[in-house]
């Protein structure tokens, strides 16, 4: 018994275990938006493509929240441009621009090999963060969260009805812009969890899951949250007995997670539509 | 005139140089022909999705004994069938279904990983490693990106029209899951070519890339072909070269020299290209 206490006593653990939750929980508040939209690509891009500013950030020795932001914004102006000068479809304007940023992060990484580790920004390490690091997740996810409290019933209206939106004097663009703000700002908060691989999976699995055992948006959120707030604390304590890849069991766990709500769900799983529930797929979501 | 000669002749005298042009120049080809595809259906996440779930094939593959290849082939198709059947029997949306598909079982791979003792180099399974490919690798290589192309040639037809219109695809009798389930197959067989040169997770670049920019260039497939092949190749070979020279990662090289040339592409294309467009307006 006292072997499954061993991580509390160690600082780092208790760190490490901590700041994951709270990663956890703003990226899965997101998440519930991200995934109804149909989104999910762009939250594997944005984790991508910070990556060359994250490499650029440690190489002159700025905090690496301020050159992730940079490079993310790059590629998001990239992204833009290209879709609105070609006829290319969007999915491969984001593969297109995320993978170039990508590389680039790469290539810096590889001629500067002491000063940038890329096993830590590919795949993360909360295990070993620095304070400096901490400091900059903590203040990133509290402030958006804090954001997401406040204005998570307006984000919902533009959401599902952007026309109903306006007519109520909500002025859609604002949000939008401060919606992938936060996902930019969150992404980069991941980044130091999970690693720019698995990014996806904090902005998109818990949400889905989340959808899968209720229709209504509110429970939706608190859902949604409390599974990313479980999932990254659980899965940074397991870690410790596994001697590492945090963000590889934090993401096993949410899998976990989706994969069984998808079997079990009250209404909407397999085995509920298997007794008699036809058509509970097709009904939409209630705000 | 002689530093370009240089630059071209110099690694060519040594024999890992001479592997990894070659596998760039293989590589390259498949990839492009398979990226005109993919472009024109919407394929990009589908790309991305399958190179990252090979990663748990892989470790599974050698704890079995089994040749590598196989299980990232395997856990390739299995991401895509997986994705497949929770969309089918769930309300969530295709791509989040992807999403939460593949960075599963990337997660699972990166567990498994830290916990099998293999005696692959993570990072060489994720950002590739060609100028370490060895002539047996080369073989594979060749093998598999050879036979991929070629059954993509021979049925690029077909290809094309379940890319372009599945219904009338359906209409004329073409067996459409057949040609579904076959496009993955190849897609799947390209990026386990294509996994010891750039790695499983800039393969996507190599997917999206040529295409994207042929499809800048013109209006006709069998010439999308032609010119996506040709950068691909072309920008694999270079990319190749310039990294022996910087001494840089080849794989971020090569990606980053297809997206320089999308960029030209992009600005200067005769037709649609951003100078073309501002002089005809």
């Amino acid at each position: 018994m006292s072997e499954l206490l061993v991580p509390f006593e160690y600082d780092y653990m208790l760190k490490a275990m901590f700041v994951s939750a709270l990663v956890g929980a703003v990226c899965a508040f997101l998440s519930a938006y991200l995934m109804l939209k149909g989104w999910s690509l762009i939250g594997d891009a944005l984790g991508h493509s910070v990556v060359p500013g994250v490499a650029g950030a440690y190489m002159l020795h700025l905090p690496y929240a301020a050159g992730a932001f940079f490079a993310g914004l790059l590629a998001a102006l990239g992204m833009a441009l290209v879709k609105q000068r070609t006829r290319l479809r969007e999915d491969a304007i984001i593969g297109l621009v995320f993978t170039a940023f990508f590389a680039a992060g790469l290539l810096m990484a590889s001629l500067y090999p002491t000063s940038v580790s890329i096993q830590t920004i590919v795949l993360g390490n909360i295990l070993g963060i620095s304070d400096a690091d901490v400091i900059q997740v903590i203040i990133i996810a509290s402030v958006s969260l804090a954001i997401l409290m406040v204005k998570w019933r307006d984000l919902m209206v533009v959401f599902f009805d952007e026309s109903h939106a306006r007519a109520i004097g909500i002025n859609p663009n604002a949000l939008k812009i401060l919606f992938f703000t936060l996902l930019a700002a969150c992404t980069v908060a991941a980044l130091q969890t999970v690693g720019a691989c698995l990014v996806i999976a904090m902005v998109v699995t818990p949400g889905a899951t989340a959808y899968l055992l209720t229709d209504r948006f509110g429970r939706l959120l608190v859902l949604a949250v409390a599974i990313g707030a479980s999932t990254s604390f659980l899965g940074a304590y397991i870690s410790y007995f596994l001697d590492g890849a945090t963000g590889g069991v934090i993401v096993t766990l949410q899998t976990l997670v989706f994969l069984t709500a998808f079997y079990f769900a009250p209404k909407h799983g397999v085995l509920a539509r298997r007794r008699g529930h036809p058509g509970d797929a097709a009904e939409g979501m209630v705000p | 005139m002689s530093e370009l000669w240089d630059f071209f002749v110099v690694p060519l005298s040594y024999g890992f140089m001479q592997r990894a042009l070659a596998a760039a120049i293989l590589i390259g080809a498949v990839c492009s022909v398979l990226s005109c595809y993919l472009v024109l259906k919407g394929w990009s996440l589908m790309g991305d999705a399958v190179s990252h779930a090979v990663l748990p094939g892989i470790v599974i593959a050698f704890v079995l004994g089994l040749p590598l290849v196989v299980g990232a082939f395997a856990a390739g198709l299995a991401c895509a069938v997986f994705t497949g059947y929770i969309k089918e029997n769930s309300r969530v949306k295709e791509d989040t279904v992807m999403g939460i598909v593949f960075s599963g079982m990337f997660g699972l791979g990166l567990v498994l990983f830290t916990k099998v003792e293999t005696e692959q180099h993570l990072s060489h399974i994720l950002f590739g490693n060609i100028l370490g490919i060895t002539p047996a690798d080369l073989i594979q290589v060749a093998i598999i990106a050879g036979g991929t192309l070629l059954i993509v040639l021979a049925r690029r037809r077909d290809l094309l029209l379940y890319c372009f219109d599945p219904q009338h695809a359906r209409a004329i009798g073409l067996p459409i899951s057949v040609i579904h389930y076959a496009l993955l197959t190849l897609l799947a067989l390209t990026i386990v070519a294509s996994m010891k040169a750039v790695g499983i997770i800039l393969v996507v670049a190599m997917l999206v890339a040529p295409g994207a920019t042929a499809y800048l260039l013109s209006d006709r497939f069998e010439r999308m072909l032609a010119i996506a092949a040709g950068t691909s190749i072309g920008s694999s070979v270079v990319g190749t070269l310039v990294s022996f020279h910087i001494d840089g990662a080849t794989g971020p090289c090569i990606v980053l020299m297809q997206a320089f040339v999308f960029v030209l592409a992009f600005l200067f294309a005769p037709r649609r290209g951003v100078f073309a467009m501002r002089r005809s307006t």
